[in-house]
């Protein structure tokens, strides 16, 4: 693949709009709480959209187009079964505490909900993952750069990151928010066009059905066995372990998305949020996971005529991670190409931005200014937190060259945040749902949660992965091992938090009003119209979703 | 002008136009001449980048 003029003058723009973005912002900066939290002044569609794109980085979008080639049409379960529910859920039950609460990151709910040292577990946790996320984002463009457009790797990590960095520390959040939208847009309108044409060459979705393995096209009908289908689960594993536990947890406390929820401007908007956000997200398989299943149909013997293949790695076997580059590189001539590249590119920086705004929030209000240096000048917060909006790009760009080096990094700083992320929801349900937990019960729960998930890994053996302590059992995916982690550190976070609360002291009642559901007023929507109430609009959403998985059983 | 680059909606519409005009510049300098591609996706961006721009949000400020 090679690009002409029009292609970089179109990335130029691109690189112009992000910066310039960041300098008309910088001019509305004039505290810690509107770099860090855009001081809860952001219009619901901006929030809406920054909601999804938040969660749009690279790995969902080349990741998805790879799994649905890989995988087919069951991929559409990590939105219509492992989002969708979730987001109605944060929503309707949990917004209300997010921002009732008036805390400013979700470890500082934690923090007055429970103590000190479950907020403290919570933020570093997160501030870890989220700055080696940014690296690892990093990585994977600069190396998706090299592999298709040979450009050259340490000159990607370094422009990549120094134009995130000149636009996150001049606007801080409301920027990055600002950018996401942008990108959202950009990915969505970039990618569209591909997708109609190369569903045009694959004969459209009824060829596509008689081309390819039934499995490959129904979602559910083959989930009664798990050696009937491509993932390799059974649609309990499924349920449970991604439609309840990684999904709940991931949209309904990862504070990466709950923090786009959290800056808009006033309660009713905030709650609206992730649902406006869950209808974009409903449709987003069109975009990520239809070109897979198209891509794998292109080269069925009936379309082999069409030139199209999926690039083989040097084992041999297919590289499904490059199968959106090499469908834009198959489909796009001079011009629009350089549209889907810059749509790659926004994707990256998307989820890097949206790693790196979360972290600096998170370090400055929850590690910094709770446990280091209290009692500042807010002057003195906003510069903290524009210096570690720069080490948190630093320290990025060296997690991306330690990933250069050592490629099983990224297998394990996944494997660690799995371990982190599974146990969380159950720590949030209990806390916003029964005022009897404790914060020696959140806080060894989570403990539990996380050794019962690497214990849980070290026994398990999936696709030659997991089973360090002794490889007793073995699951046929990689995907099933994940589900089955995530459920059972659930499952431990759950029963431990009960048990160590119920042996501990509780907090008193008053100071959990507006923090758990039995001791906080209800929001009262009836004197809204009802498609402006969450509740009908996400009961609207569920139907449809519902609807979805049967029209593609 | 300033005044509407603080607009978002504003932001992207024009982005998407001057976008929308390099794809059609490519396609009427001729250096790629025969791409259709670039032509329907260079007027759809053209005609979404307007109406962002010109169908703002009464009082939206944002």
């Amino acid at each position: 693949m090679s690009l002409h003029f029009a292609d970089y003058l179109i990335i130029l723009v691109y690189f112009i709009f992000v910066i310039g973005v960041g300098f008309l912002i910088k001019k509305k900066i004039k505290s810690s709480n509107d770099f860090l939290t855009s001081s809860r002044s952001i219009p619901l569609w901006i929030t809406s959209l920054a909601f999804i794109s938040a969660n749009l980085g690279a790995q969902e979008v080349i990741g998805m187009v790879a799994s649905g080639a890989k995988y087919g049409i069951m991929t559409v379960h990590f939105y219509w079964v492992g989002a969708i529910f979730a987001m109605v859920f944060l929503g309707v039950f949990m917004m209300p505490f997010y921002y009732g609460s008036r805390a400013r990151s979700v470890p500082e709910y934690l923090s007055l909900r429970f103590d000190e040292k479950t907020r403290g577990l919570n933020a570093i946790s997160f501030a870890v993952m989220t700055v080696f996320s940014s690296g690892i984002s990093l990585y994977a463009l600069a190396k998706l750069m090299e592999t298709i457009l040979h450009w050259d790797f340490d000159i990607s990590i370094w422009v990549s990151a120094g134009i995130v960095m000149v636009y996150t520390f001049l606007g801080g959040l409301t920027s990055a928010v600002y950018n996401e939208v942008l990108q959202f847009f950009l990915i969505v309108l970039g990618l569209s066009p591909l997708v109609i044409i190369a569903l045009q060459d694959a004969g459209g979705w009824d060829n596509i059905k008689a081309l390819l393995q039934p499995e490959m096209t129904h979602a559910w009908k083959y989930m009664g066995n798990a050696n009937d289908n491509p993932m390799g689960l059974h649609f309990m594993s499924l349920i449970f372990g991604l439609g309840f536990v990684m999904s709940f947890g991931y949209w309904c406390t990862d504070f990466l998305v709950v923090q786009r929820a959290m800056i808009a401007k006033n309660m009713g908007d905030a709650q609206r949020t992730p649902i406006i956000a869950a209808i974009p997200k409903m449709m987003m398989p069109l975009i990520v996971v239809l070109p897979g299943i198209i891509a794998i149909t292109l080269m069925q013997p009936a379309l082999l005529s069409k030139g199209y293949h999926i690039p083989t790695a040097a084992n041999g076997e297919l590289d499904y991670t490059m199968t959106l580059p090499s469908l834009i590189a198959h489909y796009y001539p001079t011009g629009i190409l350089g549209v889907g590249i810059t749509a790659l590119i926004a994707s990256f920086m998307s989820g890097m931005a949206g790693n790196v705004t979360a972290f600096n929030s998170v370090f400055t209000f929850d590690i910094y200014q709770s446990y280091f240096v209290k009692n500042k000048s807010d002057r003195h917060y906003l510069l903290v937190g524009k210096g570690v909006t720069v080490v948190g790009i630093l320290i990025s760009i060296v997690t991306a060259y330690i990933a250069k080096s050592f490629n099983n990094i990224n297998d394990f700083l996944q494997l660690v945040f799995g371990f982190v992320n599974g146990p969380l929801f159950a720590t949030f349900l209990l806390g916003m749902f029964w005022k009897r937990a404790t914060g020696h019960g959140a806080f060894w729960g989570l403990v539990a949660g996380t050794a019962a998930a690497a214990i849980t890994h070290g026994v398990t053996v999936a696709e030659g992965k997991g089973g360090w302590i002794a490889p007793l059992y073995t699951i046929k995916s990689g995907m099933g091992q994940a589900f089955i982690v995530a459920a059972i550190s659930w499952i431990f976070n759950f029963f431990t938090t009960i048990f160590v609360s119920l042996v501990t002291k509780p907090k008193p009642d008053e100071q959990l009003k507006g923090l758990v559901y039995s001791l906080t007023e209800k929001p009262k929507y009836h004197q809204q119209k009802w498609y402006l109430r969450v509740v009908p609009l996400g009961l609207l959403l569920l139907a449809i979703t519902i609807l979805l998985n049967f029209i593609f059983f | 002008m300033l005044k509407k680059l603080n607009d978002l909606q504003f932001v992207i519409g024009l982005f998407f136009s001057v976008v929308s005009v390099i794809l059609l510049l490519n396609v009427l300098l001729g250096n790629h001449g025969d791409s259709n591609l670039n032509i329907y996706t260079g007027t759809c961006f053209l005609v979404f980048g307007l109406a962002m721009m010109l169908i703002r949000g009464k009082g939206n400020g944002q």
